[in-house]
């Protein structure tokens, strides 16, 4: 009796000990920089010097006043747009496409999923190379004059041509989680619409849709977040230009924070994706909730 | 009739799809494999064709004259070190949260690591790169901690709501017939969540192994301490017109993980989904 009382004080204190490194190492490292990160952003420090002087919402106001800015958050809400657009059409697309193969599904899965185990920095340089030297020369060949140039050096094909990249990483992993949400429909439900003579579009926009809604889901908060804060390939393909036509957020903080010598106001910048996020995790949040996702 | 006819467009449809897409995703690779075999001259002449022979001047320049060596091993070393903290952390820190759900302490340890899913990483990423750089800490072992720490709070939200799903029974007998908390955990919890073990493995080794922001705030100074995606981006201005040479660069830093995707694709497609569709 006596030794199970002591045996339980003593697994209180496991419990506890487990939980003190873990905690200990994030609010250390990450929740203080989250509050340094918020702090610095009503400050005029640039990075380096001596001197912070607190100057309230200056920075912000500033920023709101700022042309670049605003230019920054359009190219992100373009650049997120054209992500969620490309990568959930095409991967919907070949998952219903993988799904219904008979042969040679698995190797097919696999081969598909290849580019999520390259980094995206890999593959932004991989790609950079194709639209120096291999793009132009098919744009050559078929007369089309605004491929006959690399897509990254004029401002208006740079954006798509760099979201096309990620869409090339990003595209693997809704197809996979696309597929299991596919499988997860009973075969019944077609076998019985199929008897009842429903064509292949009513079986799709009948069985199909409503069965994967919540998958559509799960992928579109993973695509979103991707969107929004994405840097590796704008960073490693045009680095922001030309003519600041690919910087997205991203691209702006850092260069803010670490080239233009503009620290604080790079943490007003951050700030302000942050509460764009949260508002957005929060009503998908509420949303999911709702829908009752389960994978 | 009508039907068998609109079966037969739709596969012909969906086979030019794939197709389509297989050529997409396998032509860049192509030829970041041919070109890397060729001489820059002969990749001048001739992009797209299979290489003269099998020339490997680029391999060997590559291996002796930089640094590849060095930035693999740096590369496996952080990531390899990451994971061993990793795994001794978030399993434990999830157990005592999973089942003293009911007590204040353990339910507000669980929100407050959650919090992370909610802030995008560019809010941290200037502050901790201030503070590494006030500590000392622009170093291999800095980057360690930070992926540990960042790394808490999707292992968690995983991890908390899979041993919530378990049966308590197993461990109440176990700690009936006298295992304490630490035995019953490395005895019986540990085996049970082998699945979520390795779905974090995969997801997080795959994050770090490729990351590429990190590391270039912390460890951008020296190029002796840099990673693969480091010296590959940084190779780009160093390389920028040997391009063949480039490519065996890009090459050498996919191949250890397609190498151990070979090994294991079935296994790292299925943790990667069971991980994103619950994380």
């Amino acid at each position: 009796m006596k030794n199970n009382k002591k045996q339980k004080i003593f697994g209180k204190k496991t419990y506890f000990l487990f939980t003190i490194i873990p905690v200990l190492l994030y609010t250390f490292f990450y929740v203080v920089s989250v509050v340094n990160g918020v702090r610095y952003s009503f400050t005029d420090w640039d990075g380096l010097s001596q001197q912070m002087n607190f100057v309230g919402f200056k920075n912000y106001l500033l920023l709101l006043r700022n042309p670049n800015f605003w230019n920054s958050m359009k190219t992100t809400v373009c650049y997120s747009l054209m992500l969620v657009i490309g990568v959930i059409v095409t991967s919907l697309v070949l998952a219903i496409s993988l799904n219904s193969l008979r042969i040679f599904k698995t190797l097919m899965k696999s081969i598909f999923f290849v580019p999520a185990m390259i980094g995206g920095v890999t593959i932004a340089l991989i790609w950079d190379q194709l639209y120096y030297r291999v793009i132009p020369v098919i744009g050559q060949t078929l007369g089309i004059d605004w491929l006959s140039q690399s897509l990254l050096m004029t401002g208006k094909t740079a954006l798509p041509a760099v979201v096309f990249v990620q869409i090339w990483q990003a595209v693997a992993m809704p197809t996979v989680i696309f597929i299991a949400g596919l499988q997860q429909i009973p075969d019944e439900l077609y076998e019985s619409a199929k008897m009842d003579g429903a064509t292949a579009f009513q079986r799709f926009r009948y069985i199909t849709m409503p069965c994967l809604l919540p998958t559509v889901t799960v992928n579109l908060v993973l695509v979103i977040k991707q969107g929004f804060t994405s840097f590796d390939f704008p960073y490693a393909l045009t680095g922001g230009g030309p003519v600041r036509s690919t910087e997205v957020i991203g691209i702006l903080i850092y260069n803010d924070a670490f080239k233009n010598m503009r620290f604080s106001v790079a943490n007003a910048e951050a700030c302000i994706l942050f509460v764009i996020v949260a508002i957005f995790s929060i009503t998908q949040l509420k949303l999911t909730s709702k829908g009752g996702v389960n994978g | 009739m009508k039907q068998g006819k609109a079966e037969l467009g739709w596969r012909i449809l969906r086979n030019a799809v794939l197709f389509g897409g297989l050529v997409l995703i396998l032509f860049p690779l192509y030829l970041v494999l041919i070109n890397s075999f060729k001489s820059l001259e002969e990749a001048g002449r001739n992009f797209f064709a299979l290489p003269s022979g099998l020339n490997l001047d680029n391999y060997k320049e590559l291996f002796t004259n930089s640094n590849y060596w060095i930035f693999l091993k740096n590369s496996f070393k952080i990531t390899v070190i990451s994971l061993i903290l990793i795994l001794i952390l978030v399993p434990s820190v999830s157990y005592a949260i999973a089942r003293n759900f009911e007590r204040p302490y353990y339910k507000g340890i669980y929100y407050y690591l959650l919090m992370g899913l909610f802030i995008p990483s560019q809010v941290i990423l200037l502050p901790v790169t201030k503070m590494m750089s006030k500590l000392n800490m622009l170093n291999h072992e800095g980057l360690i901690i930070l992926y540990a720490a960042f790394s808490l709070t999707q292992g968690v939200f995983l991890f908390v709501n899979y041993i919530r799903g378990l049966p308590y029974e197993i461990e109440e007998s176990a700690q009936i017939d006298g295992c304490s908390v630490f035995q019953t955990y490395t005895k019986i919890v540990l085996p049970l969540v082998k699945p979520m073990i390795s779905t974090l493995l995969i997801m997080d080794a795959l994050w770090i192994w490729n990351d590429f922001m990190l590391p270039l705030l912390i460890l951008n100074r020296t190029q002796d301490i840099w990673t693969l995606p480091l010296f590959q981006y940084n190779f780009k201005t160093e390389y920028s017109f040997n391009y063949t040479m480039a490519f065996t660069a890009y090459l050498l830093a996919m191949l250890p993980m397609l190498i151990i995707y070979c090994m294991g694709q079935k296994y790292i497609i299925k943790g990667l989904t069971a991980g994103s569709v619950k994380g």
